[in-house]
Order: C-alpha cells, then structure tokens, then sequence
C-alpha cells in the first residue's frame, strides 16, 4: 500500500515536472507571437500606397475561422476527459475531430493566402504585409505543427492503448491545441477587428 | 474537497468535465460574436469600440485559461500561475513600450517629412516618374527680418517654388516653426529653422496654402505667409 503510494506520487512528480517545462516553452512561444504582435501593431499603417487591412480582410472568413479554432479547442477538451477515463475509441474520435477542424482552419488560412498572393499583395508588397504573413503565418505554421502531433500521437494511442504516458502526451498535446486558439483570438480581434475599427 | 461525489468516473477537479468544457465554449462563442456584431453594426465607434473589443478579447482569454487550460487548478505551488504573470507582464512591457517609442519616434521623424525634407534640400522633384513635391525650378526670393520685436513683413504673398529667408537681426536665437503658438507644426519638411545672429535659414514654398510662423522662444513675433500657384 505504501509502495504503491510512492509510485503514485513518483509518477505524479513527474508528470508535474513534463507539465512544468511544457508549459515554460509555451510561455516562451507566447513571447515570440508577443514581438510579432508588437511589430505589427507598429506597422499595420505603413501599406506603402498599397490596400490596408480593410479593404483586404474579409470579417465573415475571419468568424469562420474562429468559430472553427474554438469548437475544435472543445472537441479537444472532451477528448481529453475521455483520455483520463480511459475511453480508446472516444479519444480516436474526439481528436479526429479536432484534427479535422484544425485541417479545415488551416486551409481557410491557406485559402486567404493564396488570394492575396494572387491578387500581387505578397509579403514584399508593404511593412503592412510583411507583418500580417509573418505573424498569422507564424500562427498557422504553430497549427501544422499540432496536426501533425495530433496524427502521430493517435497513431501510437492506436498502436500501444492509454497508458500513464499517452495520457500525459495526450494532456500536453490539448494544452498546445488551447494555447493556440487563445493566441488565434487575439489575432482575431488585433489583426481582423481592429482593421475595421 | 467534496466528499460527495466518489464514483470511479468522476475526473479530477484539476481538469474539468464535460459540462465545464461546454460552459467554457458557449462562453467563448459569446465573447467572440459580441465584438465581432459590434464592428460590423458600428453601434459604438473609434476608441470607445477599440477598447470595448480588446476587453472582450481579454475576457475570452480569461475564460480559455479557465475552463480549457485549467490554470492555477494545479498541484500547489502554482509555479505555473507566477510564471504566467510575469509573461504577461513581459508581454505589457513589450507591445506598450514599442507602441510607445515608435509613436513618438513617428512623430518626431515620420518617414514623410524625413523624405520631403530630403527630396526639398537635394532638388529630387520627382523618384521613378513619381513626383517627390520638390520644386523643379526655384522662383523669386523673399525675405522676412525678424529683429528687436518686429517682424517684417507681418503677410508674405508668394507663388509655389519661391524661396523664403527668415533672416535674424538682432542678438537673441531665434526658433522660427510653423502654425499658431504653441503649435510645432511641420512646413515643407521643417519643423524647426534656428536663426542665429544675423544669420538667415531659407525654406523652399512647396506647399500651397496659408501659413503661420511664430518664434519658438518669443512667441510673441509670428506672422504670416500665403502660397498660391
């Protein structure tokens, strides 16, 4: 009883310790969307002759997106109640879930992107732009990052089953995803809103 | 803490349920749909709006932090939580003091007038095909005499592309800059022509309108000049 205790509590350490770092590295990558908010706070006017923010964005799209981002941050979470129950085949679904709506943001993102391009307002074109790409770029290179964990960690919650650690990996996994969507709202309402303001 | 609820299925209150997840989001979809309906219906507008959707994007960030992240429902000491806040404090330091710098340094030296003044002084009237607003031929010349409290003339009429010299006949400095006192504004690239003793200083007219001078240092001497074309 005691023994068993002790490895609860070792176990419990630890996954304190991993919760720890992880969340040191997504206070730091706060940081980093931080200067690249700072930078286009600063530049956003600066459109060299160019279109500004809003005759460029389109507010529906950006709804879109965000409604997406936080259903998925909710599907997220569900998934990872079912981790802890132990539930397999509801993590498998919930995050496919998750997976699917992070794929459909990406791709409205692309899809915004792809426009502007076309129409020749590029990442050279002004200060403005050159801000924009970078810092939703930045964001939507943070949401490739976290599909891609999400399918190699279904893989292995397929391959291995729920054990301590894919509930640990799982746990980080949904912090990541959250931390995302908190980082898009700001985007949401300083890059989108603000323009139309 | 509540002895209550003991069933196996029961998660920790260190991570939420399911009902707290859904509360969570319909907060969160609320949060986004109010600011998002106040800039599309313009019902309040300019700073009141601006500061009414950055609250909102507060509140929503409040509301993740809680009911998605779980912060501060951790094992304790909450090492997390301090180094949250000091994050978040890097992060005011940072976006408010860049803000900050770069207004000022804007307005000091915004990239216009830095250009204008630039273009004015090397005689670049035009860049590429695009007119710079420098002047291409420089026209007549005239004069004001600012000097032991009198400027002369008080009304300078004048074409675009003349010269004007303010030029300094008594032993005091003076600032010569433009608008009313104790306006600072800018004027054809200059904001500020010091005049020392029976020195001159010389602005080319590359702007069209009316004008008014005034003496930094002696606001009392101020006139006037007019530009037409």
């Amino acid at each position: 009883m005691v023994a068993a205790n002790k490895e609860m509590s070792h176990e419990a350490a630890a996954n304190d310790r991993v919760m720890f770092g992880f969340w040191v590295y997504l206070m730091t990558d706060l940081l980093m969307f931080t200067v690249l908010f700072a930078v286009y706070a600063v530049l956003h006017g600066n459109t060299a002759g160019g279109p500004s923010g809003r005759e460029l964005f389109s507010l529906p799209l950006a709804l879109t997106e965000t409604l997406i981002l936080l259903t998925s941050s909710l599907t997220c979470g569900i998934g990872m109640i079912a981790a802890r129950r132990g539930s397999k085949k509801q993590v498998l679904v919930w995050f496919s879930i998750t997976f699917v709506l992070g794929l459909a943001f990406f791709g409205l993102e692309m899809k915004e992107f792809a426009e502007f391009i076309h129409e020749g307002h590029t990442l050279q074109s002004s200060a403005f732009l050159s801000s924009f790409f970078t810092l939703v770029g930045t964001h939507g290179l943070h949401i490739i990052s976290g599909l891609l964990w999400i399918v190699i960690t279904l893989a292995f919650v397929l391959k291995r089953g729920l054990n301590p650690h894919m509930i640990r990996k799982l746990g980080l996994l949904s912090l990541y995803w959250h931390f995302l969507d908190i980082v898009w709202i700001f985007i949401f309402t300083v890059v989108y809103l603000m323009a139309f303001v | 803490m509540s002895s209550t609820h003991s069933t196996k299925h029961q998660p920790k209150s260190e991570h939420g349920t399911t009902e707290s997840y859904v509360i969570g989001f319909l907060f969160s979809i609320v949060f986004t749909i109010i600011p998002y309906l106040l800039v599309v219906n313009r019902s309040v507008s300019g700073s009141a709006l601006l500061a009414t959707i950055l609250g909102f994007a507060v509140l929503q960030m409040i509301i993740q932090i809680l009911f998605f992240l779980h912060l501060g429902r951790g094992p304790k000491p909450l090492y997390n939580v301090v180094f949250f806040i000091s994050t978040v404090s890097i992060i005011l330091v940072v976006i408010g003091g860049s803000l900050f710098i770069m207004k000022h340094l804007h307005y000091n030296m915004s990239p216009t007038e830095v250009t204008k003044n630039r273009a004015e002084k090397e005689a670049i009237y035009q860049v590429g095909g695009r007119k710079t607003g420098a002047c291409q031929a420089i026209g007549a010349n005239h004069k004001v005499t600012i000097g032991d409290g009198i400027v002369n003339p008080l009304h300078t009429r004048a074409s675009l592309c003349d010269t004007l010299t303010f030029i300094s006949q008594d032993n005091t400095l003076h600032e010569i800059t433009f608008g009313p006192h104790p306006r600072h504004d800018t004027y054809a690239g200059e904001d500020e022509l010091p005049l020392r003793k029976g020195r001159g200083n010389t602005i080319t007219l590359n702007q069209l309108g009316t004008y008014q001078f005034h003496d930094h240092l002696h606001p009392e001497l101020s006139g006037e000049f007019a530009v037409s074309p």
